[in-house]
């Protein structure tokens, strides 16, 4: 009285695996087909979606720097490792919405799922699936902070950087509502306007005189607390040219919406000229 | 009874409580009267918003917009442009007879001791116009902190006649105020920047008949670009509270104020 | 299937003596005594205080020390004062005369025989304090959700400042810090306290006096911090950091008073829950055969125990450096503003799990009954409410990231956020797995599970960027983070409350809760939910920082469909809170199990008497025995039968 079975198969080898026919038996199912194709779409669907959200990343002018470059990476990597799980969490949703049924009644409904307690092959492969996945995420992002801190600081560029040179430093103070910067090594230049060479490293001291400000220097994706009685520091190369947003990022009070100002990354001879420009009308 | 569906086995100890679930169809009972309170409610939690944004809105307190005055045209660095003039004062202090702005959240605070911009904080100017403004300035000096602001940045030739002497900046002891407009954030108006140090009256000026002292009077011109919306504050350290950007430095009406270029 | 109970037989106890006729202080008290109380201490204290401090005290900084000290006094007298007229300290008092309360003062207490009334006394029944703290998180969505309706109408009116920029500072935090407290106790409020001894077999909590403590101690704390839009607004995020909070005028001490006050309350709500948990539990309620709810409100009132001194010390802090003129934060005189970063970090992010985590315990208790199917592996839930627990502990510098106090840090905190997201994975697994094959019974608690599961991945892979340093130096302080915290929070929080809420509804109320209408007001504000966030996501991630009222135009479109969305989140719960009070007054009277679940408070009758059981119950199993047995469980026993059968042939 053996049932037909789709392991039924001629004789073979008799070290074929016992649990073959178990996991083809589940993949035979209505409901699980069903929720694969879900499973499948959604994460064809997240392609788009990720694309889209570096599409508004970009949107303000692009990124600027290698570590902006490296922040769009980085996101798009990641909606797209994330993608099995959410899509995997999404698929039994969906499906449950209309797959298993839904009972509409007033009394409690009779007792038709099935008692399910646990399931080994589930648990496991859940906790391996998101461990893998929290292991990508970890290292990922372990060696890019690593890169983008080369980066910052110019001091061992990574490959995307130019060939070292000295980078120009750069003083930024923020104050109850506006930023300033000064150019310790070009003649102590003040400026509230943040002017830069392209293809510089650059280098900021970030301090504020009053309150916690944060220095983001929106489409190079940098960004640093200046913080009351302490210098932090931080620092990008500017791969384009253009004009380019600095916001400030932490509450700093009343006109804390408008602290903002800009930067403009020019060619060399251009901040060669404006250096000279500014320079010449400190000395009076 | 009907109750075909399977209770799970209750393996509890109850005191003897049989639970028998007892049901009344559910139709929709008053569904016209339900509708319209619903919709009431709404209504009545939309003008609740809406009239406290009104109510709030008029607390304020911003004083009414001071119109710079053009007359005829001047020759600047950028060609004839129209001349407007605008003039201001910085007092130090409120008096009876110069009571500083009034109505909204001024009717709380306590601000005889603070001083402010008159006639108004609320600036409009011409858009791309020579803009000359003269400040008499009445109060004392308070150090600047950071000694940018004791600069001068943005005015036409770089300068402002402090007492009728051209200057480029003064020293950060002796300011008292600044004037510093700068930017909304909105790229698509023009970047504008312009900060001037104000100078102080000495430390041991004497009070004249109006209960101030004879004022500092500083001119400077700046041009004006296209239309936009600007602030504009005091950068230099003149209220209370933590490095004294408290109090008076954080309201709008006395030490900032909005610069709209029309 | 009921076993006989064994009922022992009971001792008389010598009772004191009955002390305090009837008309005492201990019978007189409520809140209206409370408000006397209260108002009456701060009047006298501010009147005395003024003259003898003199108002132009000003020490070197002008920083106004003396009005702050005066402020500060008179909120605390306000708080001492309301809790005395309340009759707070009237059991302490009694005792330390040797009055000791009777059985009878107790049960006046616990609110017997006075009807109505008891809800507005300092009553130590469990019900009771319940429904207040209900009815206290309502009140405390209301301000918020005025609140944010404000704000969200400052951000769409983007060609003009509608607030004055002082004013919306104090809105967005006032905001904030208001919904932070509504969603602490929206859950553990009502539900620890009115289900939990019900689901263990208690007949009250393990300190009842301390229960309306907790409650009367919140309810003393809201004032403060709503007055200080009228006293100049605390005009920083609900984050208060300092030094921003030193300049702003006396409403920040409104902030300080209410969060040092809430913070007592919190702990010792948090002493109450985990003491009952752990010791009052039923007869043969192993901790195997423990519901889930109860594991999750037992981790959640760790955490909060364990934490919220962070937050409360500094905020005392902070109040000193406002009160004392001591520099604890201030750096020109020696403070460091990193201090209240990290102690209030802190705290801030292990309260985003106790608010949570309550809310997912509960959804996981209710999914159970509407499948009709056993919780997908208890141990793992287990597991995971243990896991977000530990390791919430070594996660805050998340929030920090750029700060720039410890650049190095950036490594190991993205290591344990990173971690941190498999035990919360667990409970996923367990919702799913109860999910799976599973036949709905489509009422409105079910209904949010399933919008509880959509934010919860929005949610989660936003946070998933955000926990990268590297992508975090774009996106912090930017309304990316508002976002995905509204997703974590509201969406994930406040929905599954409101679920959770409406599961409970008929044994708390003794009525059942009006789908019809709720229905129509939980979805639309799903809806209109998630087109005024993911609209946010967008403003974010082209660059909009965050607690500003004016910005660039590039984000004037996201803002705008961020607005509409909010005003309709407005209407979806006016209607969901039209529906639970039209059915509090008038629905129809719900049956003692009209969900048919097999915990301990469904065995009870409703309206729940004082007692809550007539006989105390002893359980022996746990409350997930529902479902079938699997049917293809036989089609693979066979399977493997044929196998054997074949192989054996060979």
């Amino acid at each position: 009285m053996s049932i037909e079975t789709q392991a039924d198969q001629p004789e073979s080898p008799t070290n074929r695996p016992d649990s073959t026919h178990r996991m083809k038996e589940w993949f035979s199912r209505p409901y699980v087909r069903r929720i694969l194709i879900i499973f499948i779409a959604l994460n064809i669907i997240i392609i788009p979606i990720a694309w889209l959200v570096i599409h508004f990343l970009e949107l303000s002018g692009g990124p600027a720097s290698s570590i902006m470059e490296e922040i769009e990476t980085t996101i798009f990597v990641f909606t797209l490792v994330s993608a099995p799980l959410m899509a995997a969490t999404a698929a039994v949703l969906i499906y449950s919405l209309f797959g298993w049924g839904l009972i509409k009644s007033e009394e409690p409904p009779m007792q038709e799922s099935p008692a399910i307690r646990t399931n080994a092959v589930a648990v496991v492969g859940w906790i391996t699936a998101t461990s893998l996945l929290a292991a990508f995420l970890v290292i990922w992002g372990l060696v890019e902070l690593a890169t983008i801190t080369a980066d910052s600081y110019g001091s061992t560029p990574s490959s995307q950087q130019p060939n070292a040179t000295k980078p120009i430093d750069i003083n930024v103070t923020g104050q109850q509502w506006v930023w300033t910067f000064e150019y310790p090594d070009q003649q102590r230049i003040q400026s509230d306007i943040l002017v830069v060479p392209i293809n510089t490293p650059l280098y900021f001291n970030v301090t504020s005189k009053d309150v916690i400000h944060s220095f983001w220097v929106v489409e190079m994706g940098v960004k640093i607390d200046a913080n009351p009685g302490a210098v932090t520091n931080t620092g990008f190369t500017a791969n384009k040219l253009g004009t380019f947003n600095i916001r400030c990022a932490e509450l700093c009070g009343m006109h804390h919406a408008y602290m903002e100002t800009k930067v403009q990354v020019v060619t060399q001879a251009q901040f060669d000229s404006w250096i000279r420009e500014q320079g010449g009308k400190r000395t009076a | 009874m009907n109750s075909v569906h399977l209770l799970p086995e209750i393996t509890i100890v109850s005191g003897g409580i049989h639970c028998r679930v007892v049901m009344r169809s559910t139709k929709w009972r008053g569904g016209v009267k339900r509708l319209l309170f619903t919709i009431a409610i709404v209504l009545v939690g939309a003008g609740i918003v809406a009239g406290s944004v009104w109510f709030l809105m008029g607390q304020q307190a911003e004083p009414a917009t001071l119109r710079a005055k053009v007359s005829g045209t001047a020759v600047t660095p950028q060609g004839n442009l129209p001349h407007a003039t605008l003039d201001l004062s910085i007092y130090p202090n409120s008096t009876a007879n110069n009571p500083g702005p009034t109505g909204g959240m001024y009717d709380f605070v306590d601000k005889l001791g603070w001083p402010f911009y008159s006639p108004s904080t609320s600036l409009q100017l011409p858009a791309h116009s020579l803009v000359t403004v003269t400040v008499r300035q009445y109060d004392s000096s308070t150090t600047v902190w950071n000694p940018y602001f004791a600069k001068v940045h943005g005015t036409v030739d770089g300068t402002v006649k402090y007492n009728g002497v051209a200057k480029t900046q003064i020293d950060p002891a002796d300011v008292a105020h600044t004037f510093t407009i700068h930017q909304y954030p909105q790229s698509t108006q023009p970047y504008f920047f312009v900060s001037v140090p104000m100078l102080a009256v000495g430390n041991n000026a004497k009070s004249l008949a109006n209960g101030y002292p004879k004022p500092e009077v500083m001119e400077f011109s700046f041009i004006t670009g296209a239309p936009g919306n600007y602030v504009w504050n005091c950068e230099d350290p003149c209220g209370n509270g933590y490095v004294d950007f408290g109090g008076v430095m954080s309201e709008r009406g006395m030490m900032s104020g909005k610069v709209k270029v029309v | 299937m009921s076993q006989t109970a064994v009922i022992h037989e009971q001792k008389a106890v010598p009772q004191p003596k009955q002390h305090g006729k009837p008309g005492g202080f201990l019978y007189r008290a409520n809140i209206f005594t409370g408000l006397i109380g209260g108002i009456g201490a701060a009047v006298i204290t501010y009147a005395i205080g003024d003259k003898l401090v003199p108002w132009g005290t000003q020490n070197a900084d002008f920083s106004q020390v003396g009005l702050n000290a005066l402020v500060f006094c008179t909120f605390a007298a306000w708080v001492i004062g309301f809790m005395v007229g309340i009759g707070a300290f009237a059991g302490p008092i009694r005792w330390a005369l040797g009055h000791d309360l009777t059985h009878v003062d107790a049960e006046y207490m616990a609110g017997k025989g006075q009807g109505r009334m008891k809800y507005w006394k300092y009553t130590t029944d469990h019900k009771v304090v319940g429904i207040q703290y209900l009815i206290m998180a309502l009140v405390l969505f209301g301000f918020g959700g005025f609140f944010a309706m404000l704000i969200r109408t400052e951000l769409g009116a983007t060609w003009r400042e509608v607030f004055d920029p002082n004013f919306y500072n104090s809105l967005i935090g006032t905001h904030g810090i208001v919904m932070i407290i509504a969603m602490i106790i929206v859950v553990a409020g009502p539900l620890g306290n009115f289900i939990m001894p019900l689901m263990i077999g208690a007949r009250d909590m393990a300190f009842p006096r301390l229960n309306a403590l907790s409650f009367w101690l919140l309810f003393a704390a809201v004032p403060p911090l709503v007055l200080n839009l009228v006293m100049g607004g605390i005009r920083d995020g609900w984050t208060a950091y300092q030094p921003l909070g030193t300049q702003a005028p006396i409403g920040m001490i409104g902030y300080q008073v209410c969060i040092i006050t809430f913070a007592f309350s919190t702990g010792i709500a948090g002493v109450n829950l985990i003491t009952t948990i752990v010791t009052m539990r039923a007869r043969g309620m192993t901790w195997a055969r423990t519901p889930i709810f109860i594991i999750g409100t037992l981790a959640a009132a760790i955490m909060g125990l364990i934490w919220f001194p962070m937050f409360q010390y500094a905020q005392v802090l902070a109040a000193s450096d406002k009160v004392l003129g001591t520099s604890f934060f201030i750096p020109q005189q020696g403070g460091s503003v990193w201090l209240y970063e990290n102690l209030f970090w802190l705290l801030g992010h292990p309260e985003v799990y106790v608010i949570v985590v309550p809310a997912t315990a509960g959804i996981l208790e209710l999914m159970v009954v509407f499948l009709r199917k056993p919780l997908f592996s208890y141990k793992l839930a287990v597991a995971g409410f243990a896991g977000v627990v530990g390791i919430s502990a070594v996660v805050w510098v998340h929030h920090m990231y750029m700060t720039g106090f410890a650049p190095a840090a950036g490594y190991p905190f993205m290591l344990s956020t990173e971690l941190i997201s498999i035990p919360f994975g667990f409970l996923v697994l367990v919702m799913l797995g109860t999910m799976w094959r599973g036949k709905a019974w489509n009422r409105l608690p079910m209904m949010a599970v399933y919008a509880v599961i959509i934010d919860k991945i929005i949610g989660g892979i936003t946070g998933v960027y955000l926990s990268d340093v590297p992508v975090d130096q774009y996106m912090h302080g930017s309304m990316f983070v508002v976002a995905h915290f509204h997703y974590m929070l509201m969406g994930a929080g406040l929905f599954a409350a409101m679920g959770v809420i409406a599961y409970w509804f008929p044994k708390m109320t003794g009525r059942m809760f009006d789908e019809r209408i709720g229905k129509i007001g939980f979805w639309t504000a799903f809806l209109a939910f998630q087109v005024t966030f993911l609209s946010m996501f967008v403003a974010g991630l082209q660059g909009m920082p965050r607690r500003v009222l004016q910005f660039d135009n590039a984000f004037e479109i996201s803002n705008w469909i961020s607005t509409i969305g909010a005003y309709c989140i407005g209407i979806g719960m006016l209607i969901f809170l039209y529906a639970l009070i039209t059915s509090w007054r008038g629905g129809k009277i719900a049956p003692a199990n009209p969900w048919g679940a097999n915990t301990l408070e469904w065995q009870t009758e409703t309206p729940v008497p004082l007692a809550n059981f007539p006989v105390l119950p002893v359980v022996t199993s746990d409350p997930y025995n529902y479902g079938v047995p699997d049917p293809y469980l036989k089609v693979q026993e066979q399977l493997d039968q044929d196998d054997n059968e074949t192989v054996g042939a060979r």
